[in-house]
């Protein structure tokens, strides 16, 4: 990509959208990324030789999917609302969830990810328990299973220790003049800590495509970040890396073409590997941004008496 | 003076040395033509002999860079054009969205560029196409990852003038002529453009000539060369070809009076030249 005057930075030319290019120069293009590579990895003198430029447009492809699901620290963020269903479709361009987080009262509460089932497939049955079948040999599904039905109905109970549990709204027992309380704090010894949850719980359906919720999360907003593959919409132009991955895509196209190559010596696999790897672990480390400013705050905590 | 002239005078001057006969222009022509795509075409066999030998550490550089100099006689012959559409049914006015008619003159291909034309304004995106075959463009065109772009766009060889993506397929037979097909097609509201950079053949050489008259002004039937006539056409190679012109010409030539001595010298010649310039001596003959 041709280097482009400020003014076209700062304002597209004076075109819209005038954000175009703002931080455009921490990235490069796919366009560049698989010309750079034709021009200086591929060649009559280089390892790489006669392959055509779909298998390294496909590898370069395959090496950002790759960077996008854990060494980019771009996450995606999407807020909707859940309705009465208590679901939040996934975005189109989901692969996988960072965190989970309802918006309330002006801020972020991150919410956990229920450890139970959440939502079930079933099958209608007669009263022996019967599975009913349609004049085609399918079997008969309801429109809901039970599970579904009662989450939504809000009349299923929940293990955490939210509006959903069992225990919910009572203050305590009075048993034989004597009042016991379950919430008195510091005294609830024996408590599961992993299910002390208050705030409504989710769990990710990957295959529905959806994310299911208790029944405390009707009405509310829920905030997703995620990850996606950076590749969405088949659009070439979007596709880009970070400068600083930039070596390493390089590295992973070269392996990968390398390493599928009949007659490629081992010991030449085994190198463009480990330069890759290397070069990944580089990358990783400088896009970290471990910096005595960032650290700063966070040291600030060490010294703080813990009571 | 022109090559093509000197190089002829060299042949005469072999054959009529020893009576073997005489070289008729219409002759001479054919062969030199013949002689100069033999030439042509053993710059690339060579040139990848080169390269061959480079990557075996067996080539130098500066002067004793070969395949660089190669290289610069091949692309002395680079062309570049912007290809028309293919008419895509004889008779029938409309054209091709996405085949176009190749040059009769190309011999291979340098870039093929692929660019639209928009009503709302000319979006010509300067992109190059990748070749592909037939069965590739399909599985290609099927693949999320892969299937060509504007950004990397792709083509295919279509001799039988209907590429398969257009038309109903009638099993008609389009223009025989060579054609290309770009992938993928343009938007609706625009027209696909598509420029070729490619290496020629060289053109034809043609040794034009004038007769001599006697000195009242009756035609000998004596040929001498005049360049100033319509159709001359030198040859197209460099000086250093001269030899390897001459022996050639003088192997079609031997072979057309049939005086095997004739064959015999100019292929003995011919050997020697090509063992000279062999980059790898181990390989007794250059084989193609």
């Amino acid at each position: 990509m041709a280097y482009i005057s400020q003014y076209e930075y700062y304002e597209n030319n004076g075109n819209s959208p005038e954000n175009k290019n703002w931080g455009s120069y921490q990235y490069v293009s796919l366009e560049d990324i698989v010309n750079n590579f034709l021009l200086m990895y591929q060649g009559n003198h280089s390892l790489v030789n006669n392959e055509p430029r779909y298998k390294i447009l496909f590898h370069a492809k395959r090496g950002i999917q790759e960077l996008n699901y854990d060494a980019f620290k771009e996450t995606k963020v999407l807020q909707l609302d859940v309705c009465d269903n208590l679901r939040f479709v996934l975005p189109p361009d989901y692969v996988n969830w960072i965190r989970v987080s309802m918006w309330k009262n002006q801020m972020l509460f991150p919410l956990t990810e229920n450890i139970q089932a959440m939502s079930s497939d079933a099958y209608l049955q007669d009263n022996d328990c019967r599975i009913l079948f349609d004049i085609n040999g399918n079997v008969l599904r309801p429109q809901n299973s039970e599970l579904d039905q009662a989450r939504i109905d809000k009349t299923k109970k929940s293990i955490y220790l939210n509006e959903g549990s069992p225990y919910n709204g009572y203050e305590g027992w009075c048993l034989d003049g004597e009042w016991y309380f379950d919430w008195t704090i510091g005294a609830r010894y024996g408590l599961n800590t992993e299910t002390a949850y208050d705030n409504p719980t989710f769990k990710v359906d990957q295959k529905a495509g959806v994310i299911n919720f208790s029944s405390g999360m009707a009405g509310e907003s829920c905030v997703l970040e995620y990850v996606s593959d950076g590749l969405y919409n088949g659009d070439n132009t979007t596709v880009t890396v970070n400068k600083l991955f930039e070596d390493y895509i390089y590295a992973y196209i070269e392996y990968a073409i390398l390493r599928s190559k009949h007659g490629v010596q081992e010991y030449i696999v085994r190198r463009a590997q480990k330069q890759k790897s290397a070069l990944l672990r580089n990358a990783k480390i400088r896009m970290s941004n471990i910096h005595p400013g960032r650290l700063l705050m966070n040291l600030r905590g060490q010294d703080k008496w813990i009571k | 003076m022109s090559m093509i002239n000197k190089v002829r005078e060299t042949v005469l001057s072999i054959l009529n040395k020893n009576n073997y006969g005489y070289l008729s222009p219409i002759d001479y022509n054919l062969f030199a033509k013949q002689a100069q795509l033999d030439l042509f075409e053993d710059y690339f066999y060579v040139y990848n002999k080169q390269i061959n030998a480079e990557n075996m550490r067996l080539s130098g550089t500066g002067h004793a860079d070969i395949a660089r100099q190669l290289n610069e006689v091949i692309d002395t012959f680079t062309q570049y054009k912007v290809l028309t559409p293919a008419v895509l049914n004889p008779g029938a006015p409309a054209v091709s969205k996405q085949t176009f008619d190749l040059p009769d003159d190309w011999y291979t291909f340098v870039e093929v560029i692929w660019g639209t034309s928009c009503e709302e304004g000319t979006s010509f995106s300067n992109k190059e196409c990748e070749r592909v075959s037939e069965y590739e463009i399909r599985r290609l065109n099927r693949s999320n990852l892969t299937a060509p772009s504007p950004q990397f766009p792709a083509y295919i060889f279509s001799q039988q003038g209907y590429p398969s993506t257009e038309g109903s397929g009638t099993g008609n037979y389009g223009n025989l002529s060579n054609q290309i097909t770009l992938y993928p097609p343009p938007e609706t509201s625009c027209t696909l453009v598509c420029a070729l950079t490619y290496v020629r053949y060289p053109k034809d050489p043609v040794w034009t000539y004038s007769e001599l008259l006697d000195p009242a002004g009756r035609p000998t039937g004596e040929a001498f060369f005049n360049s100033s006539i319509s159709g001359y056409q030198d040859f197209e190679l460099p000086t250093s070809d001269f030899g390897d012109l001459v022996n050639k010409i003088l192997q079609y030539a031997g072979m057309s009076i049939r005086e095997g001595s004739v064959v015999a010298f100019a292929q003995q010649e011919q050997l020697e030249q090509d063992r000279e310039e062999d980059p790898m001596p181990a390989t007794k003959k250059r084989t193609k």
